[in-house]
């Protein structure tokens, strides 16, 4: 089939490697596994939704145009599944936020929120902190009462949440990337070979699958 | 607080109570619990007061000074801290579940889920989806609440639940009565399911 249309089926298959659904898979891979909230795909996620519109769109098109039901029914199918990755994937980030809400705010992660999620995330941390205040904070002795310190005394803010980067996951990269350091010593290396399946603590990782070498999977 | 009472044990009961919960599920809100540490950290701050001014009283500087109310100071700064603890880690856990339920039940709790619920909590609810549903406003109403789980097939089976009647489905009227086995498409079984109307056949 793909010789008849002019292409290889190596040609064929990298050109779904870098289709949107591709993409949007890999960024909902990641974001899925990876313990902090990672860049947001901006111009993926528009352009994903564009596509669904467009696909429901077609579906409503062939339905009426009296098309076989099975092949409008394949067409419904690949757009669930688009859609659940794009709802699941937008669902995974504000799942994020809601956990390390105080942490984000406070750090350069809060740049990787797409503008709503801002916004969604200061209105959460304002809610979490007039409930703590009602239930805990505004009852203890001052100097006692803030949500991000235990007690006045502490220099730091040392009461916030934050994701563990310790934790493992699993990766593979499509290239080979050389030698990892898997602590800050660099008495552990790792030879990362391309396509091998590894499960390595999330923090040594981190720069590849910021800058898209390593996917989590 | 009496002579024999080992400091911090009641906060450590509460979080024991967290701990012993079932995942995801809500207790009711220990208010009594919750009030007797409240007051520990009270006791706690008025010995720990009393104590700097005897020291001062004696002429010693508190921050210096080594001898056995400095080291008393200590252990009530720390009591509190601990308890202090105790009780964050006691409503944060809640507060998570609660995040959870406005993904779930969306704007109004069932009755069951809200008395277990202290009143801050059931602001904390109403103020945590209504910024998630301003969030989905701001998505150009993008239902983030549905599909929850990966779609397997575009059409399922169904049994209604209750009289819905005579339903109109992609292009022909159905009689959803109750009892009643349909195969029908997901989104628009979805919907019913959610509000109990329905169930979904598996196997």
């Amino acid at each position: 089939m793909a010789n008849e249309s002019g292409f290889s089926m190596e040609e064929f298959e990298s050109l779904m490697a870098t289709s949107d659904v591709e993409l949007l898979k890999r960024a909902w891979r990641n974001e899925k596994s990876a313990p902090e909230i990672l860049q947001f795909q901006a111009s993926l996620v528009q352009r994903s939704r564009e596509q669904i519109q467009l696909m429901e769109g077609t579906i409503e098109e062939i339905t009426r145009n009296g098309f076989d039901p099975l092949i409008v029914s394949v067409y419904q199918m690949d757009m669930d599944r688009a859609q659940y990755m794009l709802r699941s994937y937008l669902r995974t980030r504000l799942q994020k936020i809601e956990k390390d809400m105080i942490h984000i705010s406070k750090t350069d992660l809060w740049n990787r929120l797409s503008k709503e999620e801002q916004s969604f995330s200061k209105r959460c941390y304002e809610n979490m902190k007039s409930y703590l205040d009602e239930s805990v904070l505004s009852k203890l002795p001052s100097g006692y009462q803030s949500d991000l310190k235990q007690s006045n005394a502490s220099e730091e803010d040392d009461m916030v949440p934050e994701s563990n980067l310790e934790t493992f996951v699993f990766c593979k990269s499509e290239s080979s990337i050389g030698a990892i350091p898997l602590d800050d010593s660099a008495d552990e290396i790792v030879d990362l070979v391309a396509g091998d399946l590894y499960v390595l603590r999330y923090k040594s990782i981190k720069p590849f699958v910021e800058n898209g070498k390593i996917d989590l999977v | 607080m009496e002579g024999t009472e080992i400091y911090g044990r009641r906060a450590c009961q509460l979080v024991k109570e967290l701990a012993c919960a079932e995942p995801g599920q809500l207790t009711r809100f220990n208010d009594d619990l919750f009030n007797q540490v409240i007051k520990e950290c009270t006791v706690h701050y008025s010995q720990f007061y009393e104590l700097t001014r005897k020291m001062q009283e004696e002429g010693l500087d508190v921050q210096s000074a080594r001898n056995a109310d400095h080291f008393g100071m200590l252990i009530h700064h720390l009591s509190l801290l601990r308890n202090k603890r105790c009780l964050m880690a006691y409503v944060h856990k809640r507060s998570e579940v609660i995040q959870n339920l406005s993904w779930k039940v969306g704007r109004v709790l069932p009755e069951e889920i809200e008395n277990k619920l202290s009143d801050p909590e059931k602001r904390y609810f109403k103020s945590h989806s209504s910024a998630l549903q301003s969030y989905m406003r701001g998505m150009d109403g993008l239902d983030l609440t549905v599909d929850m789980v990966p779609p397997k097939d575009p059409y399922i089976k169904v049994r209604v639940l209750d009289d819905i009647g005579v339903t109109a489905m992609g292009d022909r009227d159905t009689n959803l009565a109750r009892h009643s086995i349909h195969f029908l498409k997901r989104s628009d079984a979805e919907h019913y399911m959610f509000q109990g109307m329905m169930e979904e056949l598996l196997g």
